[in-house]
């Protein structure tokens, strides 16, 4: 169908994208590491259960830790070999407990049987017998997202990708557009909608030309606008529909799943294949060559950033995830995970690690909130220990942690350490 | 990797925009009016700017200093404080010290006037910012503050009290809309104190202070400020727009006495374009510091300063830009507390009425 432009949306911010660095270096499988350590805390929710043993041999896809609950997701083996450790580490994102499998070399698999033309009900279960989660950042289990309470009429795929750096989905889209339109259509069958709406940024005309050829999928057209990939501000642009505070997207009878996702989708469909390996960008300018991987779940960073050449110039800051939401790494012996987006190096010109100094009131960070929000009133009063008054002038609850307020202030100050500390006083309060 | 890295919090990639850039981008847009006034009223409008930006900035170095404990001992730690002031120097002594020479009158000789431009330097810099807490915790603008302690402190000098009042009206014509009629008409009025709109644009032949008289140069620094972001574009329209209707309104009750209410659209130029309004919405109400933080309070401040500078403008026939811009100074945390945005979906609950029996 015919590209439409979305709506606009008040506030945002328009970082460089810095996305020609690494836009145009094809999708590469990265080989196999000495060891894979993957983490049982792969989605939000409980941690899932480990259900192997050490010394146990696994095949590549064998399920390898058990979910726990209803928002979590099974795990698995992301190469063949034999588990030699369970155990507790500090990895980028807290303590959590890791199953270590030495490779053995083979590539002996354990996949599912392959699904030919599936009905709703097989769709959903595979999802979730897949241990698919959304592959866009916040990790929620996919099967919960397809299984909505009310009624749904859009299933929104979000090709957004409006984090600098990351051309991961960028890529994805434009090598395998069919499987991802296949997977959307999985999707979309499984909730029983027949519209799909993909949102991309204006950034990548060749993946919107590319949306263009399906009859059933409408590419919207987003401006260059961050954050556009967020759920609120995409159903927004998208469909003009507003989410309120606290609401599902399905309360307002959409569904948003990332691109990946739906690659994953597609794969469990079609090849069985559980969720074990994504893609992901290795970019900044402190990296030798940039490359967009094919990388398992559980692979160290080290390995990652050495086959890419490791560093041309010593970095300033190694982000795992995006520039604007990701996470500072102290080094590089942590594992990656299925949500792992990225892992950027940041030279010295691109970090931003000045001092902050004295705000002046400029109110750039309330112009800029896409959640029209004042994130100046949450600093200034949670720097005086008044958390209660932080949350209600500064409306922090509904804060979606995007950067954008930290990035435009002029003053450097650090609004979301300020906005964490107060949602996290807030939440202990209750 | 070495242990050079930095960790924080998100996001990892920031603007390069900086406050001092920022000051620097109004001190920028403030040289075109400061240039017209060393052209209008020659070198004497440029001693009464260097006076004043370089007391201001001595004034903030010394309090500096001496809040820093420089005055110790030794001599290393003086280098230190000076070096820390160095790095966190950020051009808003430099800006104020601009304003406040920029709406100051040039009717005395420099040297006769000196000691009250340092001494307004002074009090802006020392009792109304940095006894605050320093940049960004001054409740009132400096620049607003340190003028209208001027006027009340030496009311006898004639340099500072007799401009103020009618500060760029000449001979406070202007501010009676009567006259202002008159001398606008074409058919009637004495043609040496005739003056045009045209006149009043350009700055020509009208009196007043160093940097308001030129509005050309003010709405060059107005589309710079715009252009760079560092004021929102509509701000100053806003204000101008309601300001001139307002001003527009209360200049009709002067045609009372004569006969009755008559709502005259041709005062509308006249009014934006006399005194010190244009100066005042383009590079005082602006203040980051000393103005709302969210969009509605935004609007409600800039309305409101707008009618009360027309209101009293007309009832005391003075300059009083000035004196609101302290006024409504003093009201902005109010505005910022009680005029909250809603976030993004936010839908007002309804009461649900509970179902008796």
């Amino acid at each position: 169908m015919k590209a439409v432009k979305g709506k606009y949306y008040f506030g945002g911010v328009h970082p460089h994208d810095m996305k020609s660095i690494s836009k145009d270096a094809a999708l590469e499988v990265l080989p196999a590491s000495g060891i894979v350590a993957i983490s049982t805390s792969q989605s939000l929710g409980k941690p899932a259960v480990p259900a192997v043993a050490v010394g146990q041999e696994v095949k590549e896809g064998e399920l390898i830790a058990r979910a726990d609950g209803s928002i979590s997701s099974d795990v698995f083996a992301s190469v063949c070999g034999t588990v030699t450790e369970i155990k507790t580490e500090t990895g980028a994102n807290g303590d959590e407990q890791y199953v270590f499998i030495k490779p053995n070399g083979k590539s002996d698999k354990c996949f599912m049987p392959p699904l030919s033309d599936p009905t709703a009900d097989e769709i959903k279960a595979r999802i979730k017998d897949a241990g698919i989660v959304g592959l866009g950042g916040a990790g929620f289990p996919t099967a919960v997202k397809v299984a909505p309470r009310t009624p749904v009429d859009t299933l929104i795929v979000n090709g957004a990708e409006c984090e600098p750096y990351l051309t991961c989905d960028h890529r994805l889209m434009i090598e395998k557009t069919d499987e991802i339109a296949r997977g959307a259509r999985y999707i979309a069958k499984a909730l029983g909608v027949s519209k799909i709406i993909i949102g991309i940024e204006a950034n990548k005309p060749d993946c919107i030309a590319a949306f263009e050829k399906y009859d059933d999928i409408q590419p919207v057209i987003l401006r260059k606008q961050y954050p556009m990939g967020g759920e609120k501000q995409l159903i927004y642009v998208t469909t003009g529909r507003k989410l309120g505070l606290g609401k599902l997207p399905a309360d307002v009878g959409t569904v948003v799943q990332n691109v990946a996702t739906c690659y994953a989708v597609c794969e469990a469909v079609e090849l069985g294949k559980p969720l074990y390996e994504r893609v992901l960008t290795v970019s900044g300018q402190a990296v030798k060559h940039p490359k967009n991987l094919w990388v398992k779940v559980g692979t160290p960073v080290k390995d990652i950033v050495e086959y890419c050449g490791g560093e041309s110039v010593a970095p300033k800051k190694v982000i795992q995830g995006g520039p604007m939401t990701g996470v500072a790494l102290e080094n590089y012996d942590v594992y990656t995970h299925k949500t792992t987006s990225g892992v950027l190096l940041l030279s010295e010109k691109e970090a931003a690690a000045d001092e902050p100094t004295p705000c002046i009131n400029c109110g750039k960070c309330a112009d800029v909130c896409p959640m029209h929000l004042m994130p100046m009133n949450t600093a200034f009063y949670s720097a005086a220990g008044d958390f209660e008054a932080a949350g209600k002038y500064g409306q922090t609850m509904a804060c979606i942690e995007c950067g954008a307020c930290e990035y435009i202030c002029p003053a450097k100050r650090p609004l979301i350490q300020a906005i964490r500390k107060t949602k996290a006083a807030l939440r202990n309060k209750k | 990797m070495d242990n050079t890295v930095v960790v924080s919090t998100p996001p990892h990639v920031k603007s390069k925009r900086t406050t001092r850039g920022i000051m620097i981008d109004v001190a920028i847009a403030l040289i075109p009016s400061a240039i017209a006034g060393c052209v209008f009223f020659g070198w004497q409008a440029l001693m009464i700017i260097l006076m004043s930006v370089f007391a201001c900035v001595a004034t903030e170095f010394v309090y500096y200093f001496i809040a820093n404990k420089g005055f110790s001992n030794k001599c290393a730690d003086a280098k230190a404080v000076c070096g820390r002031w160095l790095k966190q120097f950020d051009f808003t002594s430099v800006v104020t010290g601009l304003i406040l020479a920029l709406i100051l009158p040039t009717t005395a000789k420099w040297y006769e006037v000196f000691y009250e431009v340092i001494i307004g330097a002074v009090f802006a810099i020392a009792v109304t910012k940095m006894l605050f807490g320093g940049t960004g915790k001054n409740l009132v603008n400096p620049a607003a503050a340190a003028r209208v302690f001027m006027f009340i402190s030496f009311s006898i000098s004639t340099y500072t009290a007799a401009n103020i009042p009618a500060l760029n009206f000449s001979s406070g014509i202007f501010t009676d809309s009567t006259n202002l009629w008159w001398l606008l008409s074409s058919n009637g009025g004495n043609p040496e104190t005739k003056v045009t709109v045209l006149d009043l644009f350009l700055g020509t032949g009208v009196a007043g202070c160093i940097g308001e008289t030129c509005k050309v140069t003010i709405i060059l620094g107005y589309i710079y400020l715009a252009v760079r972001k560092v004021i929102k574009w509509w701000q100053p329209l806003l204000f101008i727009a309601v300001f001139g209707f307002a001003a527009v309104f209360m200049s009709g009750f002067a045609y009372i006495a004569t006969g009755g209410y008559i709502f005259n659209m041709e005062l509308f130029l006249p009014h934006i374009l006399s005194g010190g309004v244009l100066f005042g919405a383009v590079f005082m109400f602006t203040d980051y510091t000393t103005s709302p933080k969210g969009i509605y309070g935004q609007i409600f401040y800039y309305v409101i300063s707008a009618i009360l500078v027309a209101v009293l403008r007309y009832l005391t026939k003075l300059e009083v830009t000035s004196f609101v811009i302290l006024f409504i100074n003093l009201f902005v945390p109010l505005i910022d507390k009680y005029m909250i945005r809603k976030p993004f979906g936010y839908k007002k609950i309804k009461k649900v009425r509970k179902e008796g029996n």
